[in-house]
């Protein structure tokens, strides 16, 4: 004889939510297929940002990321950027600078290594061109950040490449503490720059 | 007032080139000096900035001062003085147009090798003159160092020369550079 475990009120309402689970999941199989996965050549791909110092602009580039792509023209729906970005790589030809970049009035590198970059609303903006819409975080603080870029696929749809830009504010993330919250000397538009090399 | 210059008398601009040069030299030394002293932060960013706006104004007004120069052939009769005296003056100015020349482009390459742009006060940015390059960059603050030195050996010599012509020759040799339209005696 089969004793059906003895359930409280608590264990019927759990129950009752993992039954339901499978009709929850088949309610959300709208999820749209994903897009094509590709692999980053880190090698031969870059992330560039433009300041402004003193009226002047000066560009560097972060020598470590990690972009993780999938991305389908005739999938938007289910093409998904996240990148990875390691603070503390940032250079720009100075140490002097780059020190105080990883610094605490900067992008704290100690205690927060990493800016993220994540984007699941895709939308055409052109021939070859679209627009990302997703969320920047640096320092712990996100914000909406639209990229706009373009994506070439070669002929054989093995290797593609990603280009595009955006531009953000850097005391919208705090990137610029004390005395460089001040803009005149420091620009607050900082301009960003990136070039990915895809393969599958 | 006499924009060129005249058989006896240098003419206003080239003296008035000549003047705001030496006064915005003597500036940089003192901006940068102060720069030096401090901190890292956005004061020592304004100062270095100034220093290198006005380097480039230098480096401006020093090409119109050669191009007048140049094109103002009619220079002051040379006073009378030994041989030796007006080659050691002409070498000394002929050193002293290419220091002035030379010692902002040194900092504006200097600049450059090490990734910060140069402006004129912000409102017009010069193109790089250099790639980015660590060891170019500590190669180029020697030379500025080094030039500024020279620069400042040769125009006390110069200063010194025009000195000795005032009170011990009593010529007209600093009186004819002289500013506000002095005229010299006849």
């Amino acid at each position: 004889m089969t004793h059906w475990p003895r359930l409280s009120a608590l264990g019927w309402v759990l129950a009752a939510l993992l039954a339901a689970t499978p009709a929850r999941a088949a309610a959300a199989s709208t999820t749209p297929t994903p897009a094509t996965a590709w692999t980053t050549v880190a090698a031969s791909s870059s992330i560039e940002f433009t300041g402004t110092l003193a009226g002047g602009e000066f560009t560097g580039k972060f020598q470590r990321f990690v972009a993780a792509i999938a991305f389908d023209p005739a999938n938007l729906a289910g093409s998904r950027f996240r990148v990875e970005i390691e603070t503390g790589s940032a250079d720009t030809a100075d140490a002097d600078r780059d020190v105080a970049l990883a610094g605490d009035e900067f992008f704290a590198v100690s205690r927060w290594p990493k800016a993220t970059y994540e984007a699941s609303q895709f939308a055409a903006a052109g021939p070859g061109q679209y627009q990302a819409r997703g969320k920047l975080t640096i320092r712990g603080i996100a914000r909406d950040v639209p990229v706009t870029f373009t994506f070439k696929s070669n002929a054989d749809g093995r290797s593609a490449a990603l280009s595009g830009r955006a531009s953000v504010h850097r005391l919208d993330f705090g990137v610029g503490q004390g005395e460089w919250q001040d803009t005149k000397w420091l620009g607050d538009e900082v301009r960003i720059r990136f070039e990915l090399a895809l393969r599958r | 007032m006499q924009w060129r210059n005249t058989t006896n008398n240098y003419g206003a601009l080239a003296k008035f080139l000549h003047w705001t040069i030496v006064i915005l030299i003597i500036a940089q030394y003192v901006i940068i000096e102060a720069a030096e002293e401090l901190p890292d932060g956005v004061e020592k960013l304004s100062q270095v900035s100034l220093h290198k706006s006005v380097g480039m104004l230098v480096l401006l007004l020093a090409i119109a001062r050669i191009g007048w120069k140049l094109a103002n052939r009619g220079n002051p009769v040379p006073i009378p003085m030994p041989g030796w005296q007006k080659k050691a003056a002409a070498a000394g100015h002929g050193l002293l147009y290419l220091l002035i020349l030379l010692q902002p482009l040194s900092g504006w390459a200097m600049s450059s090798a090490a990734n910060y742009p140069v402006t004129l006060f912000g409102w017009f940015q010069f193109p790089a003159l250099v790639a980015p390059n660590h060891d170019l960059h500590e190669g180029l603050e020697e030379l500025h160092e080094v030039l500024f030195t020279i620069m400042a050996i040769v125009a006390l010599v110069h200063a010194a020369a025009a000195i000795y012509h005032h009170f011990w020759m009593k010529d007209d040799t600093l009186r004819r550079m002289l500013p506000f339209g002095r005229k010299p005696a006849a």
